[in-house]
């Protein structure tokens, strides 16, 4: 018991420290897609994808499609669908109770990334 | 039987947190080796906190819950197992998340373990779990062998450890479905801080009994029997329990107020306590010197060694080691005192007769009760104890109910003889003095 908790131990730490250095190493990453190039929409557009069959939501001034995400998310769909073709910063920031996402929920956002928000 | 039942009680209980997180999981949690490691990150962290709050749990030393574990000794193993998978898997949670987070790079990865300062869930676990490793590392032998002390003083890291993953838990909220979250962890939370209550605050009050040292004896140069007369409340024991003892002598060297465990050696029909020390560290050496009239607490009574303490069942065979003959001689001056028949044999292990302590008082009482024979066991002279040794002592030990208590190597062996004798397991009884 006493070499095995040791080894996980030992293992920890230089599993937490390799990702800290390949982090360190690895700055491109931080380069994020800004959506410059992507289409922008105007809210009108944006509200009429407001059900699970197609559920856009606007995040930060971005706008991403969801369908295909909502039946992976951790919860029911009905917490995800009420939120589909609306302003949805707070509900990715608070999940209605105070607490953000986690950095893999903010990265995992990217790949679902479809436009902007048009300016009126 | 009945301390396998109440130990698989408590891993059982480990796993009703688990089973509930596991009954909001669908199969979406295993689509891909991030979604799967995310998953097993979550119960690795739901697990392990689950089995540190139980270990918390078994820390309260209640006198008499220790019992149904077969002992303080066993109860405190089964502490030790909790704690050791509890830290083992919550090593694993951050890095199995990390690791999740990695597929969508390595920045993500890195900001699951170190987020932003505000993101005060995440600190606290990473502040629960160094905290952890601080207390662990000693009960581990991560750098060496702690003294007693210094492990016992690290070791009260534990209570903010368990405060801090709590808040971590709370946070993150929804490790399970509605409800459940809050009622789960608020009973385990319960049982946790209810034990450290019991410890830090109850015990001291409730269950600390004050003696007074009324005589003071030396069996041996570097031996203690102290005999102790009680104060208003006088302790309920059956030979064989031991006690946690502190000394409240101004005078000593070491260890004033501190609490050590030891055997009582003393009859329970006797009016006071006996209780023979070794000078083994610092504070069982500086007790060697205590004076009579100065002011003890006892704490206890602990363990379950004998089977029936009050007289002999089913004909038996004791092992002892030096210091380990404490138990024995209980036994033997409290069937002494019922007058009871005693068809035991005893194997006393020293290594040389100057070490032969109590050796008269021994010899008295083998003579004294009926059916009881004594073996004096000089290693110097004959070695470790072999199996034709125990054969000839003793020609049927293969028989007996056998008990052993003395240095850990000498239970070993004599464990080893008694199972190729074929002795079966449930007849085997054994008093460990080493707790870590």
């Amino acid at each position: 018991m006493k070499k095995l908790t040791y080894t996980l131990f030992v293992a920890f730490w230089a599993s937490v420290l390799t990702i800290a250095g390949l982090h360190a190493m690895d700055k491109k990453d931080a380069e994020k897609a800004n959506g410059d190039e992507l289409p922008a929409y105007t809210w009108d557009e944006i509200e009429q994808h407001d059900s699970l069959d197609s559920c856009w939501k606007v995040i930060e001034g971005k706008v991403y499609d969801f369908t295909d995400y909502i039946p992976d998310h951790p919860t029911p769909p009905s917490v995800m669908e009420q939120w589909c073709g609306k302003e949805s910063t707070e509900a990715m920031r608070t999940k209605g109770y105070g607490r953000d996402h986690s950095p893999a929920a903010w990265a995992m956002i990217d790949d679902y990334l479809v436009g902007t928000v048009a300016e009126e | 039987m009945r301390a396998r039942t109440a130990r698989l009680t408590v891993w059982l209980l480990a796993l009703v947190p688990v089973l509930f997180v596991l009954m909001g999981f669908g199969l979406s949690d295993l689509a891909s080796p991030a979604a799967t490691l995310n998953t097993l990150g979550r119960l690795t962290g739901v697990a392990g906190l689950a089995l540190l709050l139980l270990a918390a749990a078994l820390s309260a030393r209640v006198p008499g819950f220790d019992q149904s574990f077969g002992g303080l000794t066993r109860l405190w193993h089964t502490h030790h197992l909790l704690g050791a998978w509890s830290l083992i898997l919550l090593l694993l949670h951050p890095v199995l998340l990390a690791l999740s987070a990695a597929a969508h790079g390595t920045d993500t990865a890195f900001r699951t373990l170190f987020p932003p300062l505000s993101d005060i869930a995440t600190w606290s676990g990473w502040l629960a779990l160094i905290l952890m490793m601080i207390f662990l590392a000693p009960s581990f032998h991560f750098f060496g062998r702690p003294d007693y002390e210094r492990w016992k003083l690290v070791h009260r890291l534990s209570g903010p450890a368990v405060i801090l993953a709590l808040v971590h838990t709370f946070y993150f909220s929804r490790t399970m479905p509605g409800w459940t979250d809050v009622a789960v962890w608020t009973l385990f939370a319960g049982l946790a801080v209810g034990a450290v209550a019991w410890r830090f605050v109850f015990s001291r009050r409730i269950g600390r009994l004050t003696y007074r040292v009324s005589d003071v004896e030396h069996p041996a140069n570097n031996i203690v029997e102290l005999t102790l007369e009680p104060g208003k409340r006088t302790l309920q024991y059956q030979a064989g329990n031991f006690v946690y003892l502190a000394p409240f002598d101004r005078e000593l060297a070491d260890g004033y107020a501190e609490e050590h465990p030891y055997t009582l050696s003393s009859s329970p029909r006797e009016p006071g306590l006996r209780i023979a020390i070794k000078d083994l560290g610092d504070a069982s050496r500086a007790i060697q010197d205590i004076r009579v009239g100065s002011k003890v607490t006892v704490e206890g009574p602990y363990g379950r060694f004998f089977k029936s303490p009050d007289r002999i069942e089913t004909p038996e065979l004791w092992v002892a080691g030096g210091i380990g003959i404490t138990p024995f001689l209980a036994r033997m001056r409290h069937l002494k005192a019922l007058e009871e028949p005693a068809d035991a044999y005893l194997v006393f292990c020293v290594q040389d007769e100057a070490r032969a302590i109590f050796l008269e008082e021994l010899t008295e009482l083998a003579d004294a009760l009926p059916d009881f024979h004594l073996h004096m066991h000089y290693f110097y002279q004959e070695g470790p104890v072999s199996l034709q040794y125990l054969e000839s002592a003793c020609p049927d030990f293969s028989e007996r109910e056998i008990y052993i208590c003395g240095p850990t190597p000498l239970n070993h062996l004599i464990q080893r003889h008694a199972r190729a004798a074929g002795v079966p397991l449930a007849r085997i009884h054994t008093e460990e003095f080493e707790l870590l």
